[in-house]
């Protein structure tokens, strides 16, 4: 963090913002150059615009982005990113399995329970502590990951029960995870908009150190963000555990990466202090999206990641050209 | 306009001249018109209190600023100084107020980085023996070249910073407050280098706050006032108190204030024995709701410190601080915040404001949780909220939606102090340096705003170095010096006894 | 006051660590019952050519302050290339994943220095597409590499414990303390990562360094991927996120800090073994696979906890409150 001398500094920061009122932003008109682009390509595509077509993407999207949801809000509040959110939802589907035999709503509690406890605590060393939250959160990926072999004993987890099934159910022929989706998306839009926890998230990821000296809880807030990961982290991984009736302990895969690359391609900014969980909703769709045309187009699964990888690469510059340039 | 009047070394042109330099920031004029010069071997002192001009003049003639008007000339000749290359490239090194020592590296690796004499490849046999040179000269003899700087004083790494400035083939070196942080004996140390470097036949341009120093150091003093060179005299001639008189010229007069003490004491913040390792040393005052003290100090006075740790900043304070006869948990930013202390810190863009977001979000970021019940923030109460306060702390109603960062420095520090104001459960208002950066008209504005907080019934705290702003603000006046207070006046303070007690201690006089 | 010149955290961390560790492999016979044989050490040894050119990569640009994930991309694109450029010559093979890793790292440093993005956002997003293009180059498959020779010379023993693979992994530390030790580089890359402003003050060209560093770090790890895959004879398109994890354990045990500004290539090597010899003694002495990842975490425990700030302010408000409960 350097500090400026107010005496100096503060011209060029002003020139640079009435310069940018105005016109409209680079995002938007990347937006729109890449709906441009993307549309036509879309509906030309053979069974592109079907019914089916359309649920499928949703269906692909909804886990990613229910731990997207979670992520955006951790991001916002100025934590960066976590990389423990597979192991996370790994171990709250072996709980989840483990002790479906109690019935599905205790089941349910006890998994979301473990997820949303494990990632409290890594909140409160983050927010309290000001730990490194990658360092943190690699340590935390292996002591959740080495804690769940070792409680597993290095064998698949089957349900204990047949109950999960409810939660496979598709009402009007979606998932139930789309509908969770929506849910828990709108639940945070409405969090970081409306209510104190929601709005001093921005503001101590916007500056940590000012949010400090008004005497805002710091440590408090980052903790609530990281607790509302960890609720839709454990989501995620409850609906991965009845999707899959048995949980290996590689069953994550690659969730950590998916869903920050969402939070990404929402525009939420790594530094903190902007974001919204709705654009989240749209980043991870946008990814689906692209990822279907590709694939009914023919395209393999290489030309899948590259792309969304190249999509992630776009959105983070442009995100960075438009905010304010930090100082490294 | 007077003409210098010191002799250049006989037989030689002037090292450094300054003709009639002027800068400006956003149509306010720092520095208006500022000639002096510089002969070979000469240690030139700029004189002048906060806002002279003196920092921006060393900006330009360090590279780091470029002047609106007038030239630098080096051995007569006119030179542009683009930047701090170019600058260094012509033989300018300069000693900063913001230390640019790196505590990752050693002694030794900070010495030769950025040395644009130094090849991509170490010697190191050669340059440890300079570095070691350089070290003993400076009297850091217990300094090794290969320690890393972290773990070196902080009045030690300013020595090495200034051992890194002088280690540079240098012709011309501008010490920018070199001392502020220094103690007695390191000052010593740092006066020994600086003299032999002038005997070496560099131009030695010397700031400082610290007169005595300036006349026992300096062959020449040029007074700076309101951005223009007022006089230039040579130093054998001067005592403290006339450089003191020169300086203020007219002696600023005190705004007559309402000044309604509370009487029975019982919403006073009583302060006992705060002290903080190494920086504070003791502080004691009970001050009154409704009146306005001020505390003033030079960096590492303790004043600022006072302010923080107050605030919560310093969880290493010790003390007992209570407020309206509650004890405060003052060594927890939130503890301090709940029992009613606002601060104001002296680093707006660091420490205070939230730049990206709008000025409505900004006015309202401390007050969320009193925006709506059980946890939630109500969008009317919100919004005329920022309209109220928008309307108490003078700012135009329709920059609301601005992000703050597009705002005059005036503005935003009236978004930073209005987001304290207008509240029933801040009784406290802290803050440090209320001014920095702010044209005269803002200034103006946000002394009546802490004035009407005073008279609303807050007690109002405030650092500042700014001799006007201490007299025309302060109610009660306490003089701090190496985090000690020197002296209080309640009434009847004038610019030199505050001047020659912030900077020289109380028994210069 | 001047304090006693006491270790400092990039030696003390990688040399408490590398004895901890070397006591425990030593030790390990005391639990097995079988005597260490060369063989084990030799097993050690490929353990750090598996991990220490990633580990050197990205501890590099930790020093900078900078954190790039996409090594691990790098590292298996650079496989990939390596093993289908192989076929036919290994060092032809080599030659082309090197190319193309300093290709990778040239472009991010560029945007990580001129655009002054920070690097997480960036290296994430690369390491997302260099996994696409691994994919892309293989359709998604292990390729076979086929030169025999090859896949024979890179791990054949060399004076008991070396073998051509780990000689050229302890080549590249060297090459790094060689460079970084005496040239400025060295000062200035530990600059950029400690204060970042007082190096421009300075006159540091902080822009031309980084991009150096990101191509100095995505060469290392496509030269360790395309070694990687030489031995394992096939390349593998997903080697998933823990050989980034595991370099990044190494790198935080070899004394360097996610804030920068820290370590040593003599620090990072000693990381390095650490991790290497851990998985060793895990290895001989039976212990399940599942203990070497709770080391790992409880190791990072320790390094996250000596750089907390909150963490620190916290002890010092204890213990200023304590002082005035005695006085």
């Amino acid at each position: 963090m350097t500090t400026t001398d107010g005496l100096t500094s503060p011209r060029p920061a002003t020139a640079g913002a009435s310069r940018r009122r105005g016109r409209p932003g680079a995002p938007a008109v990347a937006f729109v150059a890449l709906m441009v682009v993307l549309v036509p390509i879309a509906v030309t595509t053979d069974r592109f615009l079907t019914l089916d077509n359309a649920r499928a993407i949703l269906a692909s999207t909804a886990l990613v982005g229910i731990a997207a949801i979670g992520a955006t809000l951790v991001m916002i509040a100025g934590s960066a990113v976590s990389l423990a959110a597979s192991q996370t939802a790994t171990v709250v589907a072996m709980v989840f399995l483990a002790t479906l035999d109690r019935g599905l709503v205790v089941a349910t509690l006890l998994a979301v329970l473990c997820g949303v406890v494990v990632t409290a605590v890594q909140g409160f060393a983050v927010g309290y502590w000001e730990a490194n939250p990658i360092v943190l959160t690699i340590a935390a990926g292996f002591a959740i990951g080495g804690g769940s072999v070792w409680f597993s004993g290095g064998t698949p987890v089957n349900a204990a029960s047949g109950d999960y099934d409810v939660l496979n159910a598709t009402p009007l022929g979606l998932p139930l995870a789309v509908y969770v989706l929506l849910l828990l998306a709108v639940l945070a839009e409405a969090v970081l908009r409306r209510t104190t926890a929601g709005r001093r998230m921005y503001l101590v990821g916007e500056n940590r150190a000012a949010a400090r000296a008004a005497g805002l809880p710091v440590g408090r807030v980052t903790v609530v963000a990281w607790t509302f990961s960890g609720l839709c982290l454990a989501i995620s991984g409850v609906f991965l555990a009845a999707f899959n009736t048995s949980a290996t302990t590689n069953l994550g895969g690659t969730l950590t990466l998916d869903a920050i690359a969402a939070v990404l391609v929402g525009g939420t900014a790594i530094a903190g202090g902007k974001g919204s969980a709705l654009r989240t909703l749209g980043g991870a769709l946008l990814i689906s999206v692209i990822a279907d045309v590709l694939l009914l187009r023919g395209y393999s699964t290489g030309a899948q990641i590259l792309v969304k990888g190249v999509l992630v690469l776009a959105v983070v510059v442009l995100v960075h050209l438009r905010g304010p340039r930090g100082s490294r | 306009m007077s003409a210098p009047t010191a002799e250049p070394a006989p037989g030689s042109e002037p090292l450094v001249t300054v003709e009639a330099l002027a800068r400006g920031f956003a149509g306010v004029p720092a520095v208006r018109r500022v000639s002096f010069t510089v002969g070979a071997g000469e240690i030139h002192a700029l004189c002048g209190h906060n806002g002279a001009g003196k920092s921006t003049v060393v900006k330009m003639l360090s590279g780091q600023l470029a002047p609106d008007a007038g030239r630098i000339l080096l051995d007569g000749k006119p030179v542009a100084l683009r930047n701090r290359q170019a600058a260094q490239r012509l033989g300018v090194a300069l000693v900063d107020q913001e230390l640019s020592v790196v505590p990752a590296l050693t002694v030794l690796e900070n010495m030769q980085l950025g040395d644009i004499d130094a090849g991509f490849f170490k010697r190191r046999r050669a340059a440890l023996r300079r570095c070691r040179e350089v070290l003993d000269d400076m009297g850091l003899d217990r300094v090794r070249p290969d320690q890393p700087v972290a773990a070196l004083s902080m009045g030690e790494r300013q020595l090495v910073e200034i051992a890194k400035a002088l280690s540079q083939r240098a012709r011309v070196v501008i010490l920018d407050e070199p001392t502020a942080t220094l103690s007695e004996a390191e000052s010593r140390r740092v006066f020994a280098a600086v003299r032999r470097v002038a005997a070496r036949g560099c131009a030695v341009v010397f700031v400082s706050h610290r007169l005595s120093e300036v006349l026992e150091l300096c062959d020449t003093v040029t007074v700076l006032r309101d951005g223009r060179d007022v006089a230039t005299r040579p130093a054998a001639g001067l005592t403290v108190d006339g450089l003191i008189v020169t300086m203020l010229g007219e002696a600023p007069h005190r705004l007559e204030a309402t000044r309604r003490p509370d009487p029975d004491l019982t919403h006073a913040l009583r302060i006992g024995g705060l002290h903080v390792p190494g920086r504070l040393d003791g502080f004691t005052l009970t001050a009154r709701a409704g009146r306005i003290y001020a505390l003033a100090g030079q960096l590492g006075s303790g004043a600022s410190d006072v302010l923080r740790a107050l605030a919560g900043l310093h969880p290493q304070a010790t003390g007992s601080v209570e407020l309206r006869d509650r004890s405060v948990p003052f060594r927890d930013p939130v503890g301090a915040a709940r029992a009613g202390i606002a601060f104001v810190s002296n680093d707006r863009k660091g420490e205070g404001l939230f730049l990206g977001k709008s000025v409505a979000g900004n006015l309202v970021a401390t007050r969320l949780d009193r925006l709506g019940a059980g946890g939630l923030v109500g969008a009317g109460r919100e919004r005329r909220t920022a309209r109220s306060l928008a309307g108490l702390a003078g700012l135009p109603a329709d920059r609301l939606a601005d992000p703050v960062l597009a705002l005059s420095g005036g503005n935003q520090q009236k978004v930073f102090v209005g987001r304290s104001l207008g509240r029933d459960d801040v009784h406290v208002l802290l803050l440090d340096e209320p001014t920095r950066g702010v044209d005269i008209g803002g200034r103006a504005a946000i002394h009546r705003l802490l004035r009407d907080a005073a008279d609303a019934g807050l007690v109002v705290v405030f650092a500042s170095t700014e001799l006007e702003e201490l007299l025309e603000l302060g109610d009660v006046i306490l003089t701090m010096r190496d985090g000690r207070v020197v002296s209080t006046y309640d009434g009847g303070a004038n610019g030199a006894a505050l001047m020659r007690d912030m900077t020289e201690g109380k028994d210069a006089a | 006051m001047i304090r006693r010149p006491g270790p400092r955290p990039e030696h003390l961390v990688p040399a408490a660590a590398l004895l901890l560790v070397v006591i425990a492999f030593a030790g390990t016979p005391l639990v097995t019952g079988t005597a260490l044989a060369t063989f084990d050490v030799y097993n050690a040894l490929q353990g750090l050519a598996q991990i220490g050119l990633l580990a050197l990569a990205i501890g590099l640009t930790m020093i900078a302050g900078e954190f790039d994930l996409s090594v691990v991309g790098t590292y298996a694109v650079g496989g990939m290339i390596a093993v289908q450029a192989g076929q036919s010559s290994a060092v032809l093979g080599l030659l082309a994943a090197v190319a193309a890793g300093a290709a990778i790292g040239a472009v991010q440093g560029g945007l990580i220095a001129w655009l002054r993005i920070p690097s997480v956002p960036v290296t994430l997003a690369a390491y997302i597409a260099l996994l696409g293009l691994a994919y892309a180059l293989s359709d998604g498959r292990s390729i076979t590499f086929t030169n025999r020779e090859a896949i024979l010379w890179v791990d054949q023993t060399v004076a008991g414990v070396f073998s051509p693979r780990s000689l050229i992994t302890l080549g590249g530390f060297a090459l790094a303390a060689v460079v970084l030790g005496t040239t400025r580089l060295g000062a200035e890359l530990r600059a950029i990562g400690g204060d970042r402003r007082a190096a421009r003050v300075a006159g540091v060209r902080v822009e031309r360094n980084l991009v150096l560093l990101f191509t100095a770090s995505g060469t290392l790890a496509a030269l360790g991927g395309g070694l990687l895959s030489f031995s394992f004879a096939s390349a593998n398109p997903d080697p998933g996120l823990r050989p980034l994890l595991i370099a990044a354990v190494a790198a935080l045990l070899g004394g360097v800090s996610l804030a920068g500004g820290r370590g040593t290539p003599a620090g990072l090597l000693a990381g390095a073994l650490s991790v290497a010899l851990l998985a060793q003694i895990v290895a001989v002495a039976y212990l399940p696979d599942y203990s070497t990842q709770l080391f790992y975490a409880a190791l990072l425990a320790v390094v996250v906890a000596v750089d907390s700030p909150g963490l620190r302010r916290t002890v010092a408000r204890v213990r200023a409150r304590t002082r005035a409960v005695e006085a």
